[in-house]
């Protein structure tokens, strides 16, 4: 399977770029992505996360209801180890619970065997015609 | 003093407002950020949503605004921990309402609780008086225990 651009315009392109390859994405430490110290910022990080989690849902939402929609109800993200530049990060996410009109989604960053962050996420759905 | 990182992109500070002096490279390539002084010596922060912010619906993107709230909540636990560094350990939020290009986001924080070694700081976001985001946070002070 090819790999292909999640989120190509506004920030998820502006902040990514961020890649998916099946259940695989992978982002790559650039220098505008740290913070004072030099390591991966927190901001960019929780971004990777909801980019992550939030195609998984969406994809999720797909699959019942073409045309679906998702929104973010809330976010959480535990920091475990720090990024650092030049890493590659590997994100992957599932869905815990699907009913007709909320997600509950599970996910985590690593770099190599290193976790970075575990983040769960309740997105709600959206039929394509509703506002 | 070190000179702040700037941004790619140059907008004016609202009346009232001025620019904060950033030192993370992400947070500068989002900015700019602005400040103002409020009563009782609390700091707002806020930023004005572009085009680089928003997702394909044209609402600020949750990873934005998670910047942001990590830019200041962290600010704020870092003057509490009286300048010693401090890293993010946990980041909660719940997303109420969404903002969109032109909208003004505030951000105010409040200190929750402070030991030698952890910080609580909460964080709500807003626009036009409405509040768009709440967050808590759990901070490490580098080096205590």
């Amino acid at each position: 399977m090819s790999s292909r651009q999640v989120e190509t315009s506004g920030f998820g392109a502006f902040a990514g770029p961020v890649l998916r390859d099946g259940g695989k994405f992978t982002f790559e430490i650039a220098a505008h992505h740290l913070n004072a110290d030099d390591r991966l910022h927190g901001g960019m990080m929780m971004t990777l996360a909801s980019i992550v989690l939030g195609d998984v849902a969406r994809e999720a939402a797909n699959e019942k209801q073409p045309g679906a929609r998702v929104n973010p109800l809330s976010l959480n993200c535990d920091f475990v180890s720090a990024g650092e530049k030049g890493e590659t990060i590997e994100g992957r996410a599932e869905v815990t619970r699907a009913t007709r009109t909320v997600l509950f989604i599970s996910g985590e960053l690593r770099a190599g065997s290193r976790i970075l962050m575990t983040a769960t996420g309740v997105y709600s759905i959206k039929a394509a015609e509703e506002k | 003093m070190r000179t702040p990182l700037p941004s790619p992109r140059d907008v004016a500070a609202p009346d009232g407002w001025r620019v904060s002096a950033l030192h993370d490279p992400f947070e500068a390539h989002v900015g700019p950020l602005f400040e103002r002084d409020a009563e009782e010596g609390a700091r707002i922060f806020g930023f004005i949503v572009d085009e680089r912010h928003v997702n394909g619906e044209g609402e600020v993107h949750e990873g934005m605004m998670l910047t942001f709230a990590d830019a200041f909540l962290g600010g704020a636990a870092n003057r509490a921990a009286e300048g010693k560094g401090c890293v993010t350990l946990s980041m909660q939020a719940s997303f109420l309402k969404p903002a969109r290009i032109g909208d003004l986001v505030e951000c105010h924080t409040r200190l929750e609780r402070k030991t030698r070694a952890i910080i609580f700081v909460s964080g709500r976001l807003s626009a036009g008086g409405e509040d768009l985001v709440t967050v808590t946070s759990l901070w490490k002070v580098l080096g205590e225990r």
